[in-house]
């Protein structure tokens, strides 16, 4: 499979936040034999594993949380009107209109309410809709719908996806299972003989929902020698700071933290610059935002290096990437659990 | 459960010295558990053993500390100055008695001058009725604890009010698991764990919850509702049974564990309801992702008035809560 039908795959899977799970075996079908191991945990976590061939060997974790922002329903009312609450950081101005898919029994299709801005008053017209006042309009009878969902069933955006010019893709939750994709790509065929040392690959869950997300546990369970946390960076778009954004179509982003660990961050490089790798750092000054901050705190601590791919229009239904940085990513992850110069200063 | 619900209220335990309670519990689990131990961080745990030969380990967990007043500085005049411990809503404080750990009576008021939009926890101050700060100095100590004086009344047969039925009715809930217990001993292994300081931060259940390392964990606690006049739409209200808790603002429990409950109660026709809180947290988060991580879920108690003197919930709700957790405790294999 080519990288780009990879992401899409993974991306159109339901993974709104605690409800993982629910792709597990879609997942294991579409990785097949490619990992030794595939487990799942208590919290929702799903663990890929590559055994190298090496005595004792030592353990490399790369983290790309699997779940994405959604809904849940929280009522449903008189002519197929679904209510909802947001999981994750669900930006309301965007969803009034927009399209999305309810994960009932079957999976049902509907669309958020909105008000036409002939029936605004003009007191209202620049105020946002709550997301507790918008309904799902699904058009079924109220009878049928208690049939197929109920309370806390989950509800994302509709998966449609889009080829853009220049290798760009836009669609939903490329954050952050287009990371998540890359890195199973780059995995999947390297040799046995050619992985440094044991590689787990985490999806980790609950990553947009909760303050310490499943990395922790995960982690903890696995005690890796060393880790790389993937996960999508912000990309320039005309109306934001450059200051604040990272360059979108040159590669991947890596971020220089205090918590992060400065030795690895540097090998990295290294490794980008040797395999002519696209890349540039960016300063994350105390944290991460990412789970690199929780990894690095887990059990004895992990030495870990934080590592971004670009993306436009974050947690929307038209989150943008380009396909050559997901490809610069993918070559990263496979040079880094073949180095064996980092296990060598990694593995005491 | 009211009596026992009754005796729990009245023995004020604010996080971080939670002793007083936790030596009630203590003395009614211990005849009751295999085994019972207090851990470093002040938790309670008393663990019934199983009947199967492979039994799970399964943590039931309700919060015994609850929200109070720590003394900072007394003034000149005798009035002293406090700083809250947990979430206290300084409106309903106001004009409240108290009393301190070393039994010590006195009132909340605000500063005089303080207009009551403009009430917070800031401008608090406790008034023991003392003549002088030497006088108030021998009544009370810096770093002493306050609390809104207990109560609790029954309002009708199912309906009480009161305080600090945040969390004790979660701990009624679980002493009268282990009661049923005695007659019906369990398949697995239960760990009741009374934890410490989840107002402060959900903080000792996750120690608990790292030494039991648990497959599955059941949070007793209080939740708000959506049946109060100007409530937030929200589908959870007082006597419409056991709240299953899908969210919280702190936690999304272990979904496929949510839906086995929900089946149970179903099956077994056990009043039930779903809650989606969209703010508030409990301990359950920290016992999710502590250690390894577990399935972690929780069956909430609906509350009106949550952290203020006149809590109020019905008993029904709390009895449904035990009568559930026994049948999906049964059902695992």
């Amino acid at each position: 499979m080519e990288l780009k039908e990879l992401i899409i795959s993974l991306c159109s899977m339901l993974s709104v936040s605690g409800y993982e799970y629910r792709s597990f075996e879609r997942l294991r079908s579409l990785v097949g034999d490619s990992f030794d191991e595939i487990e799942q945990d208590g919290v929702g976590n799903i663990l890929l594993i590559r055994r190298c061939e090496k005595q004792s060997p030592a353990k490399v974790l790369i983290d790309t949380h699997f779940d994405e922002i959604g809904m849940i329903v929280t009522g449903i009312s008189e002519g197929g009107f679904v209510s909802v609450a947001p999981i994750g950081g669900i930006d309301s101005a965007i969803l009034p209109s927009s399209d999305v898919t309810i994960y009932g029994k079957r999976d049902i299709r509907g669309v958020l309410s909105s008000v036409p801005p002939h029936l605004r008053r003009d007191s209202d017209s620049k105020k946002l809709s709550e997301i507790s006042e918008l309904f799902i309009d699904t058009g079924y009878p109220k009878e049928e719908l208690l049939e197929l969902i109920s309370i806390g069933t989950p509800v994302g955006f509709a998966p449609v996806y889009t080829e853009l010019l220049n290798r760009s893709i836009c669609g939903k939750s490329f954050d952050n299972k287009a990371c998540t994709a890359a890195a199973i790509f780059a995995l999947s065929d390297i040799p046995k003989s050619e992985l440094a040392a044991d590689v787990y690959l985490l999806l980790s869950a609950h990553e947009e929902s909760v303050r310490t997300g499943g990395v922790a546990p995960a982690a903890f369970g696995i005690d890796p020698d060393y880790a790389m946390v993937i996960d999508v960076n912000l990309a320039a778009v005309p109306d934001v700071p450059k200051s604040e954004t990272v360059e979108y179509g040159k590669g991947i982003s890596i971020s220089v933290s205090a918590i992060t660990d400065r030795r690895l961050t540097k090998m990295t490089e290294e490794l980008c610059r040797d395999n002519e790798i696209g890349f540039y750092r960016v300063a994350a000054p105390s944290s991460t935002g990412t789970n690199a901050a929780a990894l690095c705190l887990v059990g004895r601590g992990v030495p870990t290096v934080d590592v971004g791919l670009p993306l436009k229009s974050m947690h929307t239904y038209n989150e943008t990437i380009s396909l050559d940085d997901a490809e610069a990513l993918s070559a990263l992850v496979r040079h880094f659990v073949c180095s064996e110069k980092i296990k060598e200063a990694f593995v005491v | 459960m009211y009596n026992t619900l009754k005796t729990l209220c009245m023995i004020p335990s604010v996080s971080g010295r939670e002793d007083a309670i936790r030596n009630k519990i203590s003395e009614i689990i211990t005849p009751l558990c295999d085994e019972c131990y207090t851990d470093s961080l002040g938790n309670l745990i008393a663990l019934k053993k199983g009947s199967a030969a492979e039994p799970k380990k399964i943590m039931l967990c309700a919060h015994m500390d609850e929200i109070g007043f720590i003394v900072t500085y007394i003034e000149e005049k005798g009035f002293v100055r406090i700083a809250p411990i947990g979430g206290i809503d300084p409106v309903a404080a106001a004009s409240s008695e108290v009393v301190s750990e070393r039994g010590v009576r006195g009132v909340i008021v605000c500063e005089s001058s303080v207009k009551t939009a403009d009430i917070a926890n800031d401008k608090l101050i406790i008034d023991i009725g003392a003549k002088s700060k030497k006088d108030a100095e021998r009544r009370v100590k810096i770093g002493d604890f306050f609390v809104v004086r207990p109560s609790l009344t029954r309002l009708t047969s199912s309906r009480v009010c009161g305080r600090p039925l945040d969390d004790r009715i979660g701990c009624a809930v679980m002493i009268k698991l282990a009661q049923s217990f005695e007659k019906a001993p369990p398949k697995h292994d239960i760990y009741f764990v009374f934890s410490a300081q989840e107002e402060v931060g959900c903080r000792g259940a996750k120690t608990a919850a790292y030494a039991i390392s648990p497959d599955y964990a059941i949070v007793y606690d209080v939740t708000g509702t959506g049946d109060t006049l100007g409530a937030k739409p929200m589908e959870c209200a007082l006597g419409k049974g056991a709240a299953i808790k899908i969210k919280d603002n702190s936690v999304i429990c272990h979904a496929e564990t949510v839906a086995e409950l929900a089946r149970i109660a179903k099956e077994k026709n056990i009043a039930h309801q779903f809650e989606v809180l969209t703010y508030g947290g409990t301990d359950t988060s920290s016992i999710q992702m502590s250690g390894l991580g577990c399935r972690a879920t929780a069956l909430s108690i609906p509350t009106r008035y949550i952290h203020s003197g006149v809590e109020m919930l019905d008993l029904g709700d709390a009895a449904a809560c035990v009568e559930l957790s026994t049948a999906f405790i049964e059902s695992l294999a």
